[in-house]
């Protein structure tokens, strides 16, 4: 078997194990926490596929999930619901009611329509100037979501939405995630951009258009994000920009980075270690509270672990736990090692 | 492949005022080995970068046959079939020697197949076909240089400009290596520029050198010729040498 297709089958068995083992056990709780693992799946595998073929940290993916989110809200909730759940909305959207997959590829669309139209001119930055517009983007998207209110309520919560994603959505999902990110990080376009990523001199000089590469990618990560927010949606059914902002971005940073953001192994595990983690401290810290264990309560327990664990992978191993090889390759590299020696 | 000439016309560079090079000239054609030597700082690397674009010329033009590349961007003049390795090797430290050698044919635009299969090729004739699989970063300094080559022959140059190929090879390597570029022109019909300190691989290797010292041409030839002129035994060995 090609490394890359043992790559794709361990990592699909992943999910298809952490979706079938919890749906076994049938507690509800479990349920739910591997229905949110798979569509955190979604957005961290989506940020790799620009974060780690570009070397770009980018900030603003959250806000393209949201874009997704309330792309998927206007078209789906139920026309008699919207003059309540969107009371100032457009007259010619009020009576637009389409399927929940249907929404779920718009939100997709309209993401990366955004992010195609917005981000050129970002592409042509490297290293801190970079990281900081992208940022900048974040904050211009939270805001605009927290002002448009004729499209988003405002910064009021929405409500309404169908709740239509369940784990067996959410993991199908996942799966074609991971795979167009696999596909991709192979493509021409992929490999290209892993060089500018590697050396910009150097890839530039061999007449790689390094803009153009990232921007493609960059189009890529918002699509993904915005299908990723369309699932969130449906899953949460109610929510207000604030889900889309630093709290959030932080969180599917961490994922991606402690992972290791180079490889789409490393997006996977790192999604699956760090949800792991903060479900148990947030178990953890509701317990304390909960035998009001010494003075007062405790706060913030999950975010300071999880902060101090990024720190920790980040001077330990700074390419995360997946830094240069994809899970295939190791295996494919162990096995042929092994018959050598025999 | 017909016949042209990489040519640099009356080129200046300027750093913040210091002359880098001062009206160079130099040729070299699809089918020839120029050596450019000269002691440090006299100007050889940025005389390449000045023919990649990756410092800007203050007076003169480069150029390709008819085409003026001096002005275009490092992309705009790789596509134009220039490669470069460089002085502090830049491999893609986190890729497979493969990526690193197929990256170079698919900025081309070479087709994904064809790619792979000249990467092939090219490793085996680099003698890197063992590591193909292994990590840009874990190599020697000698296969390091070997890579860069290798990629940047990748994107079928008509003129490959190489700077300090040998520098951490060892004399096996090196060897191996004169053959390898000896044989370019021929087998592949482009032209070379070579910067090295290994007096014995230029000589040996180019059919013609290029002296600079302190950005200004001092001598051109041939091996023999350029080894007994007086400018350069004094650039190399100092005033008065001549005489000694």
């Amino acid at each position: 078997m090609k490394p890359s297709h043992l790559t794709a089958l361990v990592l699909l068995a992943v999910i298809v194990i952490i979706g079938v083992g919890s749906h076994l056990i049938g507690i509800r709780l479990y349920d739910r926490i591997a229905t949110n693992l798979m569509i955190s799946l979604v957005l961290v595998v989506g940020l790799q596929t620009f974060m780690g073929n570009s070397g770009l940290l980018s900030f603003a993916h959250i806000g393209f999930m949201g874009l997704g989110a309330y792309t998927s809200a206007v078209l789906t909730i139920p026309s008699q619901m919207k003059g309540m759940a969107l009371p100032d909305l457009y007259p010619f959207l009020t009576a637009v009611e389409v399927s929940p997959l249907l929404a779920m590829v718009a939100g997709g669309l309209v993401a990366a329509a955004v992010a195609a139209a917005i981000a050129y001119p970002l592409m042509r930055l490297s290293d801190a100037a970079a990281v900081i517009t992208s940022f900048a983007l974040l904050v211009v998207l939270y805001t605009v979501m927290n002002n448009w209110s004729a499209l988003t309520n405002g910064p009021r919560t929405l409500f309404g939405l169908p709740r239509t994603t369940d784990l067996p959505t959410a993991a199908s999902v996942a799966v074609l995630a991971v795979i167009a990110a696999l596909v991709f990080k192979e493509s021409r376009t992929g490999k290209l951009l892993r060089a500018s990523r590697e050396d910009e001199v150097a890839a530039a000089a061999l007449g790689a258009n390094i803009p153009a590469l990232r921007w493609r990618a960059f189009i890529l990560a918002a699509f993904l994000a915005g299908v990723g927010g369309s699932l969130w949606g449906h899953f949460i059914t109610s929510f207000s920009p604030k889900a889309f902002y630093l709290k959030e971005t932080f969180l599917i940073v961490t994922m991606l980075v402690v992972g290791g953001a180079n490889t789409v192994t490393g997006a996977v595990v790192g999604t699956v270690l760090i949800t792991v983690a903060y479900e148990g401290l947030r178990g953890t810290e509701s317990m304390l509270n909960a035998t009001s264990f010494g003075a007062g309560q405790v706060i913030g327990l999950t975010e300071i672990v999880l902060a101090l664990a990024m720190i920790a992978v980040m001077i330990l191993k700074p390419g995360g736990i997946f830094p240069s090889r994809e899970i295939g390759d190791i295996l494919a590299r162990l096995r042929a090692r092994k018959e050598t020696r025999s | 492949m017909s016949e042209s000439r990489l040519a640099l016309n009356d080129v200046s560079v300027e750093f913040a005022g210091l002359r880098a090079l001062d009206h160079v000239s130099l040729a070299v054609s699809t089918s020839e080995i120029v050596g450019l030597i000269g002691p440090n700082g006299s100007g050889k690397t940025t005389l390449i970068n000045a023919i990649t674009g990756h410092v800007k010329l203050a007076a003169g033009r480069v150029s390709i046959g008819d085409t003026t590349i001096s002005g275009l961007s490092p992309r705009e003049i790789a596509l134009q079939g220039v490669s470069r390795s460089f002085q502090i090797v830049r491999l893609f430290n986190a890729m497979t020697v493969f990526e690193n050698v197929e990256a170079a044919a698919l900025a081309k635009g070479t087709p994904p197949d064809e790619a792979r299969e000249r990467t092939r090729t090219l490793l085996g004739e680099f003698g890197l076909g063992e590591k193909a699989d292994e990590l840009g970063e874990s190599l020697s300094y000698g296969d390091k240089r070997r890579v860069e080559i290798a990629r940047a022959l990748a994107a079928e140059p008509r003129f490959l400009l190489l700077d300090e190929p040998a520098a951490g090879m060892n004399d096996a390597e090196t060897e191996t290596l004169l053959h390898t570029l000896a044989e370019l022109p021929k087998s592949r019909g482009l032209g070379l520029i070579i910067i090295d300190h290994d007096m014995s691989l230029i000589m040996r290797l180019c059919h013609r050198l290029h002296v600079l010292a302190s950005g200004r041409t001092i001598a051109e030839g041939d091996a023999a010729h350029v080894r007994s002129h007086p400018a350069v035994i004094e650039a190399y060995l100092g005033k008065g040498a001549t005489h000694a």
